[in-house]
């Protein structure tokens, strides 16, 4: 066995090339993006689980624990604040964390990595996306410490009209948080047209890059909505021009179609990213070429064009006609069967596979399953007569914390163990990482079953007091939620620890197929020393085979010949 | 669709057999239960068969599949893709998906639909106040409902979204403002219910409950009776201070306004009356009974420092001249006094707390029961006409120049316009008394408000003339209701 990729490994990788708190800042390094975002996301990903459990504590008594009538306040009074807290925890999931999560982070680190390029196709606009996610990020902190907004995450009107928080501010913040999504969406979709390697053809592409490029056309498309809504929104407060308040001749349900407009597709600019991830996890464990390549990648594409035609299901309590429940009630039973196809082709590349339940693995098998809970809770919803009885209850709650949590931020969590060893150049305690995905999936269906089953029986959402026969079910939901805490503490523990103590990661400690793991760990500046060729089937693992000299896997086959080396003084990267 | 007709009792059967069983839902005691039960229960089982069914794969393979070193490290050979098993397992939760669908649009169109004959009970929802009337004019805070009786609600907002959900009768739907929504139920049990607010709407929204209690026919009506009249307990007439705490609840008043010194969304009535009063325009004013009328009619007006612009005009709840013999807004001032130790005669309304004489109350005839009661039929007929004229102020289009907020227009602003002094262009000012509103609308050019052009079309076509006067002056009442300077010379007559 002497075919190794790199044999003598550059000492200097993306990480050390360069020095100063400039040369993160100013970078047009698309790894490095990745990086800042990953702490960035991940930082507000701190603060609204932190504001979580403020809400689970909240809801362990009937009256509330936290926000309560004493003598000096009375009950009204205390559950503004309790309103902020859910507020800013959904206004911070939604937009500052789910959103960019995925596709700003693991996409940044991996996009340019799997297609062999040196870089995205705009490596300043790559950064500029990050600034205005930034900037976006401050303007909400403002708006929090000024005045935290209590409208929810929805910021339905007229009541986000008539409060006297901080709106303009958040949804200004928001604004350019989109800016930032859409620039990253632009980026992705040129990128993956344009700088693709000789042999990759659209489909040779790894899955996870289908993703990205059905998640990028969402948010090209729909976003620049939401933008122009929170600017109506901000013009009424300002002006007082009456589009969205009755009071002003305006519709509340404008704002909602307008709302949903944007944000029912956004629900799959968080879930696809955390698909792909699962398809490139899955196949790799099983050692087994991904099942039903085809039905997979067009089925991203099914879910991302229908996912932009069902909006009309948030709103079938609030007296859009009937013909209209009933199409938006149609489109979205439709749109579940993309979803479907997903689930069994992953459970087909399982079959006859030889499967390592190592803590990627572990976290796409709790994807499978809490997707699909999270998945058939939601046809219920889509389902008019039912969900009569079931919306604006604890179960909407329950269901999308199950997609959202259970989907977007378990795949996450999957893609970060992932790729963890390719950008941090170290591993993680294998063991700790797989008690904590268990840990982890036992507190994500401790807390939200029960709400599943208080919805069911009547509870309605973004209550700060509740009525005393809901709190076994409250009580429950609030355990599940310090587990949770508990697991994230240990993983923030193991991974702080792999980082400064970690062992030396291997190229390709997993023996996946895909171009990434071609390259060191962590890759050098430049990614690549040349262009590679994509000749290979990125799923086929008949040549990869494990290596106990370096402890990770190499392809025994001849590495594909690389095109004529252009060095970066020729084609510069990240320019 | 027949047989899906005849698979819903099969079904539901089955569901209600011991062995297979039916969770999550709480029983249902309206006509919709059925329905929506065994279409829950068919979707309950259909996912925990493919919960089962997916869990248990992923699980078995990643057991008998799973890595062994030595022994199992790479996979079998098989295919990669198998076009007709896909085709397969796309299509089949294709036809599942649509079979749901068909289901639930079925179920919901019958709730849509409400059967003639429906008993009307109307729903007012506020920050954070449910108020049900009822045909004869009783307003009620518990929802009273005849049972086995297909009852339509009426719904509007005065405020910001509010949502009309009692689990138990199956039955959702939000209150938006502006517009009057509909639901129809059938409750087919007495009982006590608890009618929950389900569309978020501020500090308040989870406490936004009502009880709700189905009774039998006769008891219903009796209910009724009761609640119709305000103003009598057991055939004696009530003090107004007590009067005015039944209101106070009625209208929501406590919901935000503390009565032991608590700090709330507005202003503690504890010891407020007669108290010195922060503005948040840095004045300090005594809290007067012509303040505290002030206040509860025009909120928005002095604002107390401390708090936010939040709470809806009770105008047309309380206000008007002809709601001058209206003890209504009095017998809430009144209950205000007994709350303070500042109390004094500035600040008691100017008449007595008991009705009449003796003060200590005793059996009334039925003639000063009459007296005591307020002149429901003139202010309900103010009221309509002030409801009406805002939606021909919308409909005819003087919203596209005339304001009601006080911002500037293509013409005058409503707000504060009747009983105001008007400058127009020939130099004069003349007091916006109905004599001249009515001139100013049906001829708009004769005389011309300073400052404004002359582009106003007129309205004689469509306003003047005894069939339209009705028209005509319920547009005069809405502008009343804008103004704090109205007057009776400036309100149209009622007869």
């Amino acid at each position: 066995m002497t075919a190794v990729n790199f044999p003598d490994k550059p000492k200097v990788n993306y990480l050390n090339c360069d020095k100063g708190i400039k040369s993160w800042l100013l970078t047009l390094d698309h790894k490095r993006i990745g990086l800042m975002y990953l702490v960035a996301t991940l930082t507000a990903f701190f603060i609204g689980g932190m504001l979580a459990e403020v809400i689970r504590t909240q809801l362990l008594v009937p009256q509330g624990l936290i926000f309560h009538a004493t003598k000096h306040m009375s009950s009204f009074a205390a559950y503004k604040h309790y309103n902020q807290v859910f507020t800013l925890h959904g206004i911070i999931m939604v937009f500052l964390v789910l959103i960019p999560i995925i596709v700003g982070s693991l996409g940044n680190l991996v996009i340019p990595l799997m297609l062999g390029a040196k870089d995205v196709a705009f490596p300043r606009l790559n950064l500029i996306s990050f600034y205005l996610y930034v900037g976006g990020a401050i303007m909400a902190i403002v708006s929090t410490v000024a005045g935290a907004v209590d409208t929810g995450w929805t910021f339905y009107t007229p009541f986000s009209i008539q409060t006297e928080t901080y709106v303009c501010w958040m949804v200004g913040g928001i604004f350019l948080i989109g800016f930032s999504s859409i620039f990253t969406g632009l980026n992705f979709i040129v990128t993956i047209h344009k700088m693709r390697p000789p042999g990759m053809t659209w489909f040779r592409m790894p899955l996870f890059l289908w993703g990205i490029y059905a998640t990028s056309i969402i948010q090209v498309a729909a976003t620049p909505v939401i933008g122009v809504t929170f600017l109506l929104l901000i013009m009424e407060r300002t002006l007082h021009i009456g589009f969205f308040n009755a009071a002003l001749g305006g519709s509340p349900v404008l704002f909602q179609d307008f709302f949903w407009f944007y944000s029912h597709p956004a629900v799959y600019i968080m879930i696809l990213p955390a698909m792909a991830i699962v398809s490139e996890i899955v196949p790799t464990f099983s050692r087994k070429h991904i099942f039903g390549y085809e039905f997979i990648a067009y089925s991203s594409l099914a879910i991302a064009l229908i996912g932009f035609l069902v909006w009309g299901h948030h709103m079938f309590v609030n007296g859009q006609s009937a013909e209209l429940d009933t199409i938006f009630s149609l489109l979205t039973f439709i749109v579940a069967v993309p979803s479907s196809v997903k689930v069994f082709n992953w459970l087909a590349t399982m079959y006859k596979g030889a499967i390592k339940l190592d803590t990627p693995m572990l976290y796409a098998l709790s994807f499978i399953i809490l997707f699909t809970v999270g998945g058939l809770t939601g046809v219920v919803l889509g389902c008019i007569a039912e969900d009569v009885v079931l919306h604006n209850t604890y179960f909407v709650v329950g269901h999308f914390h199950y997609v959202m949590f259970g989907g977007t931020i378990i795949g996450f969590l999957g893609g970060l163990h992932y790729w963890w060893p390719k950008f941090t150049g170290k591993m993680y305690n294998e063991t700790m990482g797989r008690i904590t995905c268990v840990l982890l999936f036992i507190g994500v269906n401790v807390t939200f079953f029960p709400q599943l089953i208080v919805g069911a029986e009547g509870m309605p959402r973004r209550y700060a007091s509740y009525l005393p026969q809901y709190q076994p079910y409250m009580i429950a939901s609030s355990v599940g939620a310090y587990i949770q805490l508990v697991a994230f503490l240990m993983m923030a523990g193991y991974l702080l620890h792999s980082l400064f103590r970690g062992k030396k990661a291997p190229d390709n400690p997993w023996g996946a197929a895909t171009l990434e793991w071609t390259t060191s760990s962590p890759p050098p500046h430049y990614n690549f020393d040349d262009t590679p060729l994509a000749i290979e089937d990125c799923y086929d693992y008949s040549n990869v085979k494990y290596d106990e000299s370096i402890g990770g896997y190499v392809r025994t086959d001849v590495p594909p010949q690389a095109e004529p080396a252009v060095g970066p003084e020729v084609a510069p990267a990240h320019a | 669709m027949i047989s899906i007709d005849a698979f819903s009792p099969i079904l539901g059967h089955v569901f209600s057999h011991p062995l297979i069983g039916s969770y999550g839902l709480p029983h249902s005691d309206s006509t919709f239960g059925p329905e929506v039960q065994w279409l829950w229960d068919l979707w309950f089982w259909v996912s925990v068969f493919f919960t089962v069914l997916i869990t248990g794969l992923a699980v078995f393979f990643c057991i008998k599949y799973r890595f062994r070193k030595g022994i199992r490290e790479v996979a079998d050979p098989s295919t990669d893709h198998n076009t007709a098993l896909e085709i397969t397992w796309s299509v089949i939760p294709l036809i599942i998906m649509m079979v749901m669908f068909v289901l639930g649009f079925k179920d919901y169109m019958n709730m849509q639909t409400p059967p003639s004959g429906c008993y009307n009970i109307g729903v007012q929802a506020w920050q954070w106040h449910w108020q049900f009337t009822y045909p004869d004019g009783a307003a009620t805070n518990t929802l009273y409902m005849p049972v086995n009786t297909p009852v339509k609600f009426s719904m509007t907002s005065k405020d910001v979204l509010h949502g009309f959900w009692i689990p138990q009768f199956s039955v959702q739907r939000d209150v938006v403002p502006g517009r009057t929504m509909t639901v129809w139920v059938k409750a087919v049990h007495t009982g006590h219910f608890v009618l929950q607010c389900s569309e978020y709407c501020g500090d308040g929204h989870s406490e936004m409950r009502a009880n709700v209690d189905v009774m039998p026919i006769p008891a219903f009506k009796k209910k009724l009776a009761q609640a119709s009249d305000i103003w009598i307990h057991d055939g004696k007439i009530l003090p107004l201070s007590v009067v005015g705490k039944k209101i106070a609840a009625l209208e929501g008043c406590l919901g935000c306004h503390s009565v032991n010194g608590a700090t709330g969304t507005g202003p503690t009535w504890k010891d407020l009356a007669g108290s010195h009063v922060k503005l948040a325009s840095g004045q300090t004013v005594v809290a007067d009974y012509a303040y505290l009328r002030q206040a509860i009619l025009y909120p928005g007006h002095k604002m107390v420092a401390g708090f936010n612009n939040v709470m809806p005009n009770y105008y047309t709840t309380f206000g008007g001249a002809a709601h001058k013999k209206h003890r209504k807004l009095d017998a809430i001032i009144w209950y205000i006094n007994t709350l303070s130790s500042h109390a004094n005669k500035a600040s008691r309304p100017p008449v007595p707390d008991y009705p009449g004489k003796p003060a200590a109350p005793r059996s009334a005839s039925p003639k000063k029961i009459a007296a005591a009661a307020p002149k429901l039929p003139a202010a309900a007929a103010a009221l309509a006409l002030v409801a009406e004229g805002k939606r021909f102020y919308a409909s005819m289009g003087c919203i596209g120049c005339h304001t009601v907020n006080g911002s500037p227009g293509v013409g005058p602003t409503w707000k504060n316009l009747a009983g105001s002094h008007v400058k127009l262009t020939n130099g004069k000012t003349v007091v916006a008394d109905y004599k001249y509103l009515r001139f100013m609308i049906l001829y708009p050019g004769k005389k011309v408000v300073a400052g404004f052009q002359p582009i106003m079309p007129s309205y004689t076509d469509t306003l003047a003339g005894a069939k339209n006067k009705k028209k005509l002056d319920s547009l005069i009442w809405y502008i009343n209701s804008l103004s704090d300077k109205a007057s009776a010379s400036a309100e149209p007559p009622l007869k």
